[in-house]
């Protein structure tokens, strides 16, 4: 067995990675094989297990569907977990707000696209910010998250805003359930929570994933992404695409609030996103741009998420542990892809240590940087010397 | 097989140079440098192969070839940035394999790039520290050193400076300096002449002239033919990556030298390209060879025409509130072909940014094709037919991770929709129409424009540009920086073929000569003004242009 094939290095990556987990566990009192099988059981033991990591996929989809729309422009989009708050905040807000005889073909789609306009509406802060200011990105959408989630806190304990009816004083800060009519419909497997978020999901992915990739759009959110000045030299509405598409990734985070409150238990309630913001960046990053990669890493992280609260639940294994495991893992097989990428990268380009920037000799930077290219780019013109040849041989 | 054997200097005796004593550290018999049979592969590109040659203490050795002949592998071989693949170097006879440069500087090797490599927000004195091991670096011994090397070679530097305040002759002087600090016994010159004015070339060169004086060996890596005449010993030309001949200076034509260089006799070569090596400059060859849409007659007529191209009172200011761009009235009339010459810095930047909407002006206006676009977006100009060839390829020019078909149709994907997705096939079909008709060589149009040599991306540029419907202008930075002689072969014929289609042209480089060969008239940027005209048909047109870019009045 190659031992350096990519696919080896992965397997055993996570082995490791298991290994390490094994012996928390036993630390916290679960043999290798019960917390093994707890573990297995809550991703795909049941049709329980399997419904509600789909659920989990699905929200992670999403946002990482957004992440990857912002980040064809070079927008890096850190606000998911505001996003999804804001978005649930819209849509608890008009889900309470319908009539109990609207039918469910007009409460749900009302209620999802003001989850997206709400998102949408909370990335547009950043988005303008970064368009007309040139303030990154990273830093206002990061630190619009703390005030998404307050945003969400007030509006579940005022009663003037979203918290239901206060009758006792045990009444719980969170809304009041959504209508019948605007609950995601169940796609039906016997004993299983999966709703059709997952098919909206990823539809949207696949929906993204074209347009990204096929239509005029796509390509010039690429140019954009890849170099501004000459997107807009080439005539691009370079200011209009970046906002348009970091706008997006909140439609998208937003969205991803709105199915929250949308399936059981259809209140809006403190921890409701309990850091999917943060896993759909994570989903986002390791797909590297890729919506199938996404598809796949979502998929992943949604059985592992799903399966480390079985392995609490089962086992008795602390909360924290599961926590381990699930970020061991990622780092493992990440890791192992980021090496082999890096090795290929390498060797394809060995014996050219010219290139590497860390070899080259340092540039002032007034003069424009060596551009990367065939050695013939390195040269500069021909350029005539002040004396003419007359002068030069007297 | 040794192909090298006939054309390759053999080893130089040391009493051969033409001129000085040699007085450096380690003189012996042996040659200062000697690269004997040297290869160099970049995976499949040969870039040196079986390369001998020798440099002598006390003389400049020029190498010379066009780009991609190996100048710069071999220059990064002997300072230690690129391992050889096989043969040996040989540094005073001992054998020399530099792992890095700081090896290669301990070995009394210096360098001075063809970037400056300075930073520009400290001293002079703490860029020349820079490197020194040592918490506390020795300021009075750099001083010390400092007048020394004023006295032996007239390098005058001012320690207290800051390196973003100095010209860049002053800021060549600084690197010159650093390179000699050390005491090193071999200096490594990369084009380093690339940036600097008339003036300070001469200045330079003599300061070269001083530091082989005095023993030291000096590589001058170069393609100006004047240079090599000037003050080379003995030169060496690549083509190829092969030593394809060289000698004494003194026994070698330029016509022979450039022969070499290029491969083919001078006279098949286009009047702009043997103008830019220098070969045949406008006093050597009488009036500049005018291309077809050059006579007075014309120019004549053509100044009756409305111009296409009109800028009036344009002031652009810079980052730090400097007039970039002082007041410039200027018009180019339909066929014509306007060049801007001048140092480096004069505000030409600038002003191209300002016509091609890449910046907003602070004041003034430009209109173009009878419409006013002072503040239009790049979208509305290419609409009225500006084509724009902006300076930095990389930066502005293309998107180098996105395909040659992509770069070439970014700007007018509306044309290539079907329903609601991308028509690729029919983008393809046109950009390899354009490819072709532009002679943009590439593996296939959908290979990303990164994987192109320079020249063909700056045709892919050009082929984008002028390709535009209707093209009523163009405007053209430096539009052969960077290329071989093929591409500015090309280039020049396509802008010289534009103005015959009647479109005003407007072309700023730095290389006069090629202005002079290319242009109807030349306007001279100095501190953000423009000075002038020039008419190209005045026999004096070098000297006033010369005169022009150093401020002292026509």
């Amino acid at each position: 067995m190659n031992l350096r094939h990519p696919l080896s290095v992965a397997v055993l990556a996570a082995a490791a990675a298991l290994a390490v987990s094994a012996v928390l566990a036993a630390l916290a009192g679960a043999t290798p094989v019960e917390a093994g099988t707890a573990l297995w059981e809550g991703m795909v033991g049941t049709p329980y297990a399997v419904g509600s990591s789909l659920g989990v996929m699905a929200i992670l989809l999403l946002v990482a569907t957004g992440f990857i729309v912002a980040l064809r422009a070079n927008l890096v989009n850190v606000g998911g977990e505001g996003q999804i708050c804001l978005g649930a905040v819209a849509a608890t807000a008009v889900g309470t707000a319908l009539p109990e005889s609207v039918p469910a073909a007009l409460a749900l789609p009302a209620v999802l696209i003001a989850a997206a306009a709400g998102g949408a509406a909370w990335a547009s802060i950043a988005a303008w910010l970064a368009v007309s200011r040139g303030v990154s990105e990273v830093i206002t959408t990061l630190l619009l998250n703390f005030v998404g989630v307050a945003v969400l806190l007030l509006a579940i304990h005022e009663e003037a805003l979203l918290r239901q009816e206060v009758t006792s004083s045990e009444t719980l800060p969170q809304s009041a359930p959504l209508p019948d009519a605007a609950h995601l419909p169940l796609l039906g497997v016997e004993g299983s929570p999966a709703t059709v978020a997952i098919l909206l999901s990823l539809a949207l992915a696949g929906v993204v994933a074209v347009v990204l990739a096929r239509t005029a759009t796509g390509l010039r959110l690429r140019a954009v992404g890849l170099s501004r000045p000459a997107a807009h030299r080439l005539g691009l509405p370079v200011d209009r695409l970046r906002f348009t598409s970091l706008t997006s990734a909140g439609a998208f985070a937003g969205l991803a609030g709105g199915v929250l409150v949308a399936t059981a238990p259809f209140v809006l309630a403190e921890g409701l996103s309990s850091g999917y913001g943060f896993s759909g960046l994570v989903v986002g990053l390791l797909s590297r741009g890729s919506l199938a990669a996404a598809v796949l890493v979502a998929g992943a992280l949604g059985f592992l998420v799903s399966g480390g609260i079985n392995l609490q639940l089962a086992a008795g294994v602390p909360a924290a542990v599961t926590q381990i495991t699930e970020s061991l893992l990622v780092l493992a097989i990440a890791g192992s892809a980021a090496w082999t990428v890096t090795r290929a990268r390498r060797g394809r380009t060995r014996g050219r240590t010219v290139r590497s920037p860390f070899r080259r000799p340092p540039v002032d930077v007034s003069a424009p940087p060596d551009p990367p290219g065939r050695p013939a780019a390195h040269e500069p013109a021909p350029q005539p010397v002040g004396t003419t040849l007359e002068e030069a041989r007297s | 097989m040794r192909t090298t054997a006939r054309t390759a200097p053999a080893a130089v005796p040391a009493d051969t140079a033409p001129s000085g004593t040699p007085k450096a550290p380690g003189t012996g018999d042996a040659p200062a440098l000697s690269l004997r049979a040297v290869r160099r592969t970049f995976g499949p590109t040969v870039a040196l192969d079986d390369v001998t040659l020798d440099v002598a203490h006390g003389e400049v050795h020029c190498i010379l070839g066009e780009n991609g002949a190996g100048k710069s592998t071999l220059c990064n071989i002997v300072f230690g940035t690129v391992p050889v693949s096989s043969g040996d170097v040989l540094l005073d006879g001992a054998p020399f394999a530099p792992a890095s440069p700081a090896d290669a500087i301990g070995r009394g090797v210096s360098m001075v790039h063809q970037h400056f490599s300075l930073v520009p927000t400290l001293t002079v004195e703490e860029n020349l520290l820079l490197g020194r091991s040592g918490l506390r670096p020795d300021r009075r011994a750099l001083r010390e050193r400092l007048a020394e090397l004023r006295a032996d070679f007239g390098l005058v530097v001012d320690p207290s400076a800051r390196v973003d305040r100095l010209s860049v002759g002053e800021r060549q002087q600084v690197e010159i300096v650093k390179a000699l600090l050390p005491h090193p016994a071999l200096v490594l010159l990369d084009e380093p002449t690339g940036v600097l004015g008339p003036a300070e070339i001469d200045g330079f060169l003599s300061t070269v002239r001083r530091i082989a004086d005095s023993g030291t060996a000096v590589v001058l890596i170069t393609h100006k033919l004047a240079e090599v005449m000037r003050v080379g010993d003995r030169a060496t030309v690549l083509r190829g990556g092969r030593v394809v001949g060289g000698g004494r200076i003194a026994d070698l034509t330029p016509e022979r030298l450039v022969t070499l260089m290029v491969g083919r006799e001078i006279g098949g070569l286009d009047a702009v390209l043997a103008a830019t090596l220098g070969v045949t400059g406008p006093d050597v060859a009488g009036p500049p060879a005018h291309g077809p849409t050059t006579t007075r007659a014309r120019a004549r007529a053509r100044a009756e025409e409305p111009a296409i191209l009109e800028v009036r009172g344009l002031t652009v200011l810079g980052p730090e509130g400097a007039r970039r761009v002082d007041g410039v009235d200027l018009a180019v009339a339909p066929g014509e072909i306007v060049g801007i010459a001048g140092v480096e810095g004069n505000g030409q930047s600038e002003l191209v940014a300002a016509v091609s909407g890449s910046l907003a002006p602070e004041a003034g206006s430009i209109h173009l094709a009878g419409e006013t676009v002072t503040r239009a977006s790049p979208a509305r100009r290419a609409a009225l037919g500006l084509g724009v060839v902006p300076e930095d390829r990389h930066h502005e020019a293309v998107v180098p991770g996105l395909s040659v078909a992509e770069n070439l149709l970014l700007g007018r994907l509306r044309e290539h929709r079907r329903f609601l997705l991308l028509d690729r096939r029919s983008m393809r079909t046109r950009a390899d129409e354009l490819a072709e008709r532009f002679d943009v060589r590439t593996a296939g149009t959908d290979a990303p424009l990164s994987s192109l040599s320079g020249g063909n991306q700056q045709k892919a540029v050009l082929a984008r540009e002028l390709s535009l419907d209707p093209l009523t202008c163009v405007v053209a930075a430096h539009p052969t920086r960077g290329l071989d002689l093929g591409a500015v072969d090309d280039v020049v014929t396509r802008l010289r073929e534009a103005a015959h289609r009647g479109v005003g042209v407007l072309v700023v480089s730095s290389e006069l000569p090629e202005l002079l060969a290319l242009c109807d008239r030349i306007l001279v940027a100095y501190r953000g003004r423009l000075l002038g005209p020039v008419p190209c048909t005045d026999p004096d047109a070098r000297d006033r242009v010369a005169r022009l870019m150093m401020g002292t009045a026509a």
